[in-house]
């Protein structure tokens, strides 16, 4: 009977949660937005609230389809996936073993799902990056990394042994600007970043010394007939 | 000033991979990448003393009438020698009746902390970033994003004389945020120098990390 009540208790204050953080949203839109568009994402923020969802991406997302003159039904559908791709980044961070992430942990992850990582890596992204190291901050540097072009897995191993390497967390948020250097020097990205990889001293963990990034042709042994 | 093609400015502008170049462009559309990516985009750091420095070298200044000048004179500190012929036991006495007055008057005078007066300053919370954009032959640029609610008004870039190349600096809170420059009041331009993401509307969106230790691209 107690264990009830305790359901009970805590499906109702969730609930209540959501429907207090969705009304937050309705000012927030005012006069930005269609009606129909503010209803619409009036009603995904309380869902995602029920969750346990951050709702601001969801906000500034409309808002930003409103300013950039989508059509409203666009928008709506924008707002949807961000929703999903958050509520996906929730679960992967928990997969990852943060058992009860905050907002910016989550946002940071959906941002790694959108740049084309998938939510295993981001799940392997959150368990590696153990204290100091902040898992929200390697979410971020993966999303911008992916973002410039180097390939999900290859965020994966750089990022991975990076950290196992005991790299500061400024050493990772070097990486983007370091990637955009090689590819203003004419490296793709994803040789650069295994340039940053070879001078960061060596191999990603578990990998033989001839390994090349995936998306690059492997040298020719010149031994071989 | 070189004038490069019409297609190599739709590169910069986000609007063509490199790959969408024809050949005979491709030399020049790198070209026109790397000097972009040339720009300088440190984030500017001012001094936390440069208030005071500013401030002080503006009163200075100020002090022109005869008044003034006469109050500078008596306010400003000199070299006095006082020679006192004193015991040594008058001297302890009057430091511990000194180190009284004041223990009680602290003790009175400290004052509750008040709620919003905190120092809470734009540099401790953001960094100055500067923007920079190429957009020869536009009238008005504009970056709107997730620090300014994506106001297409509300952060103006000014060009830099006539070589087309537009820029601003603005105080970002501390954070990761997605923007997009805007051209004329209508073309929404992602940053050719950032890494861009898809922003769910079929264009892209540039990102940049704002930590205490400065931008991030």
């Amino acid at each position: 009977m107690r264990t009830i009540g305790l359901v009970l208790t805590l499906v109702l204050s969730s609930t209540l949660t959501g429907a207090l953080d969705a009304q937050d949203v309705r000012p927030r839109l005012d006069g930005r937005v269609s009606p129909e568009v503010q209803r619409a994402v009036q009603r995904i923020a309380a869902d995602a609230a029920a969750q346990g969802l951050p709702i601001d991406p969801l906000v500034q997302k409309a808002i930003e389809g409103a300013a950039k003159g989508v059509p409203g039904d666009r928008v709506i559908a924008a707002v949807r996936a961000l929703a999903g791709r958050l509520g996906q980044s929730m679960a992967a961070v928990r997969e990852g073993g943060v058992s009860t992430p905050g907002g910016d942990i989550v946002e940071g992850g959906a941002d790694a799902l959108n740049a084309g990582l998938t939510g295993r890596e981001v799940s392997d992204l959150v368990r590696v990056s153990q204290p100091p190291q902040d898992p929200t901050l390697t979410l971020r540097v993966a999303a911008t990394l992916a973002a410039l072009g180097v390939p999900a897995k290859q965020v994966l191993t750089l990022l991975q042994g990076l950290i196992s390497d005991g790299r500061s967390q400024s050493d990772l948020l070097g990486l983007p600007g370091q990637v955009q250097t090689g590819v203003a020097q004419g490296a793709t990205p994803a040789q650069a970043a295994a340039g940053l990889a070879r001078a960061a001293g060596g191999l990603p963990p578990g990998r033989n010394p001839d390994w090349v990034p995936p998306g690059q042709r492997k040298p020719k042994n010149p031994h071989k007939p | 000033m070189k004038t490069f093609d019409l297609r190599v400015k739709q590169l910069l502008d986000g609007d063509l991979s490199l790959a969408d170049l024809p050949p005979e462009l491709r030399a020049e559309g790198e070209a026109a990448l790397r000097l972009l990516a040339a720009v300088d985009r440190t984030p500017v750091t001012l001094s936390p003393a440069l208030d005071a420095r500013v401030m002080a070298v503006v009163r200075q200044h100020a002090t022109k009438s005869p008044a003034q000048r006469a109050w500078r004179w008596l306010n400003t500190p000199r070299d006095l020698e006082l020679r006192l012929r004193v015991r040594p036991w008058t001297v302890w006495a009057g430091a511990l009746a000194a180190a009284a007055a004041l223990a009680l008057l602290l003790g009175r005078a400290a004052p509750a902390p008040v709620p919003g007066v905190q120092a809470r300053g734009g540099t401790h919370d953001s960094v100055l970033v500067r923007f920079v954009l190429y957009a020869p032959g536009a009238h008005r640029v504009a970056v709107a994003g997730t620090f300014n609610q994506w106001d297409r008004g509300a952060a103006l870039l000014v060009p830099a004389g006539t070589s087309g190349v537009w820029t601003t600096t603005l105080a970002l809170p501390i954070g990761q945020h997605q923007y997009a420059f805007v051209v004329d009041g209508a073309r929404w331009v992602s940053d050719p120098g950032a890494p861009a993401v898809d922003d769910g509307f079929g264009r892209r969106n540039s990102v940049v990390a704002v930590t205490a230790q400065g931008a991030h691209l």
